[in-house]
């Protein structure tokens, strides 16, 4: 079944860092939940959810504010989250795709635009990148779209997001 | 190729309104208000000087990285299903001087910046930032200089058959590349593939400040590109033609114990670097119609009591043209709240209500808040 749910992936490869991705967020859902990061050597990239099979987030929150919606959308439910200090969902993401914020319940997370899907649209930030790096896709096919270059350029997001060196110690 | 959906803000049109727009400039900027617009049912009407829409996104960044038909089809999509009318190769005229951007020679029409106004109910100017910033030493208007966007543009733009429009010729040359942006990158990049004997890039400071990032000058150094850091450009060498660039060469200190590093106080030395082409890639200036008239320095502190409106009620600037040069995002978020704000004015001018909001606070207030500063 999950195979079958929709999920953002971005090749990272191919983006240009130009930010239309997180500009287009913030149109359609006032507070950003896409958002550019520039690693230390300069390589801009979009941390954004991936909408996990077995979402961390989802674990660790004791309110059971995050869960997955019809479309297989890993998503928080504003009206159950506590806006807890601890923020375990944010420190628990693999991708550092949770973000805080200065409005409600303090943070914010991609639900793949659910207010349009409601109306048959797809993700705003898939519509508008200039570059075409961002795929709305099954899960299942995510894996086909990769090649070698989008593997590096993950393998040096993820790099800076938690590094493996002595740095990240 | 999927297309680029700048109608991302509707499913399918709404139903026609009265009024139309007209939108100056066919880059991020534009495009992105004229699909908002467009999907609220207004009658839009793009001018471009150029003979495509896509502005800096189609002829300043290489195709490699913003795919052409992406864009193409994306235009395309607003044409048909929205029944946006594009005017190419059309220059609304003018503050500078014709000729004196980059495009210009492609404009087989002009109109007057007044007709608009008559011709629309509110128009947007996202004219964007085309003119190159000079480096203002000797010797700069030597043939063979070139600014970044001099050099990028006709790689783009030569597809087009304008017999003004010349590849640079670099092939077995010398090139040297001011600058360490994305545009002095793709400079490189370019000069490399079109086969120049070398490429060397001088940056006024060093690569773990460059804009581009490290990782970008150690990819352009494995495409067989040198990078000299703390080089301040002093004059062009040669005699009709370029033959070299004087330079300033700093040198960099050891990293001290806390690993920060900087000039060796007093170690800067001139030196002569052989070239034939130099490409200064230092950034570009916006040059909006009128900008004096329009009140635009108003409109950018938000000075103004209608987001986005210059000195002239009906019409509104978004995009490069008002922040100065920035990033595709920026200039689409712009674009879409300059359309936002003057959708929301034509309702209440429809009600002749315009008048009711116009005494609120500045908005300039507001939109600190929103974070939508450059």
């Amino acid at each position: 079944m999950s195979g079958e749910h929709k999920i953002l992936s971005i090749d990272y490869s191919k983006c240009i860092g130009c930010e239309t991705c997180e500009s287009v967020c913030k149109f359609a859902n006032d507070t950003p939940r896409i958002h550019m990061t520039r690693t230390r050597d300069g390589v801009m990239a979009p941390l954004y959810c991936h909408h996990c099979e077995k979402p961390n987030c989802a674990l660790v929150c004791k309110r059971g504010a995050i869960r997955r919606d019809r479309d297989g959308a890993v998503i928080l439910q504003t009206m159950h989250c506590r806006g807890c200090q601890t923020k375990s969902c944010l420190v628990a993401c693999p991708f550092a795709a949770i973000f805080e914020t200065d409005k409600g319940v303090m943070l914010a997370k991609c639900d793949l635009c659910a207010n349009r899907r409601q109306l048959g649209l797809g993700p705003a930030c898939v519509d508008m990148c200039p570059c075409g790096a961002i795929a709305y896709v099954a899960r299942a096919e995510a894996e086909a779209l990769e090649t070698d270059a989008s593997r590096a350029a993950f393998a040096r997001v993820m790099e800076h997001i938690k590094p493996s060196g002595p740095a990240g110690k | 190729m999927d297309a680029m959906n700048f109608n991302f803000a509707c499913a399918e049109p709404a139903p026609p309104k009265p009024g139309s727009v007209g939108i100056i400039g066919a880059g991020p900027s534009g495009l992105a208000a004229a699909g908002y617009l467009s999907c609220l049912g207004y009658q839009v009407e793009v001018y471009d000087k150029l003979p495509k829409p896509g502005g800096l996104m189609l002829f300043g960044i290489p195709g490699h990285r913003i795919p052409a038909e992406r864009i193409a089809l994306g235009v395309r999509d607003m044409e048909r299903k929205y029944g946006v009318i594009f005017h190419t190769q059309t220059k609304i005229c003018c503050s500078a001087p014709l000729h004196d951007e980059e495009g210009d020679h492609f404009c087989k029409e002009m109109l007057g910046f007044g007709e608009l106004i008559k011709k629309h109910e509110a128009i947007i100017i996202c004219s964007g930032s085309w003119k190159s910033r000079k480096m203002g030493i000797p010797g700069e208007d030597l043939p063979g200089v070139y600014s970044g966007l001099e050099f990028l543009f006709p790689i783009r733009a030569a597809r087009y058959q304008s017999p003004s429009v010349k590849i640079p010729d670099v092939a077995g040359k010398n090139v040297v590349v001011v600058g360490a942006g994305h545009s002095a990158v793709d400079v490189v990049h370019g000069a490399i593939r079109l086969g120049a004997a070398s490429v060397t890039m001088c940056y006024r400071r060093t690569a773990r400040e460059a804009p581009c990032g490290v990782f970008e000058i150690e990819r352009a150094g494995e495409l067989g590109a040198a990078f000299r850091h703390l080089v301040t450009p002093l004059r062009i060498l040669g005699a009709g033609k370029v033959e070299g660039i004087e330079i300033r060469q700093g040198e960099l200190a050891e990293a001290g114990e806390r690993g920060a590093c900087a000039m060796v106080p007093g170690s800067e030395k001139v030196a002569a670097l052989p070239a034939d082409v130099v490409v200064a890639a230092i950034g570009e200036i916006a040059t909006p119609p009128f900008a004096k008239e329009l009140g635009l320095e108003d409109v950018r502190k938000g000075e103004v009591h209608w987001l986005h409106m210059t000195a002239i009620e009906n019409v509104f600037v978004a995009g490069d043209a008002l922040t100065g040069p920035s990033k595709i995002g920026k200039a689409v978020y712009s674009g879409l709240r300059a359309a936002r704000s003057l959708a929301n004015w034509l309702d209440l001018k429809a009600l002749n209500r315009q008048d009711a909001y116009a005494y609120d606070d500045l908005i300039a207030i507001d939109d600190h808040k929103g974070g939508a500063r450059p």
